[in-house]
């Protein structure tokens, strides 16, 4: 099925639509029924995500806290139309998703907490409102990373946005009560 | 002053020294202390912002409710870093924003009501987290209006986007109670 033929019916697609076009090799977000391709990224925003899944990930699995998401994974956010967006990284609190239950297609529930790493493409404008519109959505706190000044904006839902430096702290704040690392830590890869 | 000029002293630029960039023929916004170029949009989206802009005066201004502010006006939304954002059209109840609207510089307040015009240059996705972006500094209403199909979509804070089409009413919601119009309104010419 191509994009064409899915549209054709009701003018817009589904996050089925776009499952199917996934597995036909098609890469894309759906925004409220438009598909909005993506690209691939590059090695380091790779590394980076890697990092921070594995750093998440000695943090949340021992106390089996919830799920961890890795890039490429599509969250269904709206319905009629759909919204699937893909963040690079994203934590689901257990009781959003039960360990053990497995999620086949879209995670259909809101994250609690959402990372995103700039790329040498983006501008400051596109990632840092991605990040907003994940709030917009409820994510209770949100990380962008930024790799070219090894820094992170932290936005927690309903306060202020900071900015921290590589020898800053980063913390899960009531999403990750406990969680901690050098700002730094999440950009070296050795 | 150039950008790199104003830039040397901090690494990031402050909504000061965009106001006098743009003195000098700058245009842009500013996300967080990075400057984002913008680019004059085309005739149609001018003539929409127009067309919202008269339509939310006609109401607005006999009741005396607030003011509302055309394309190209600055929102101050974030300090240290500085964030100033441009929407095609806003409404700032008079409650929420008591000054005059003779004072130079950017607002700075968070409008009530939000417009953004999508062009045929955005991609959906960009033109939606912007709406977005705005829900989440705690503006009530965000209107997307969408030229190419004469629909708009509502984003009301805290609430499901609705999608409108051209015979819907597109209403004001807790926002602007009372204000109504024929979604068709704002595209037609004549």
């Amino acid at each position: 099925m191509t994009i064409t033929k899915a549209k054709r019916e009701t003018g817009l697609l589904t996050a089925e639509d776009l499952l199917r076009l996934y597995s036909e090799g098609v890469r894309g977000e759906l925004v409220r029924g438009v598909f909005c391709e993506t690209m691939s990224s590059g090695q380091d925003h790779g590394e980076i995500a890697a990092q921070i899944v594995y750093l998440l990930g000695m943090f949340v699995k021992p106390r089996r806290l919830g799920r961890i998401m890795a890039s490429d994974a599509g969250v269904l956010l709206e319905r009629e139309p759909d919204t699937v967006r893909e963040p690079d990284v994203a934590f689901f609190r257990a009781d959003k998703h039960p360990p053990g239950a497995r999620v086949r297609g879209y995670a259909e529930a809101i994250p609690d907490l959402v990372v995103e790493i700039a790329s040498p493409n983006d501008s400051a404008r596109e990632v840092e409102d991605k990040a907003r519109m994940w709030l917009s959505f409820g994510v209770r706190l949100v990380w962008v990373a930024y790799p070219d000044t090894r820094s992170v904006v932290a936005h927690p839902l309903g306060g202020e946005a900071r900015a921290l430096g590589a020898e800053d702290a980063l913390d899960g704040g009531d999403v990750l009560p406990g969680f901690s690392c050098r700002v730094g830590d999440v950009f070296d890869v050795f």
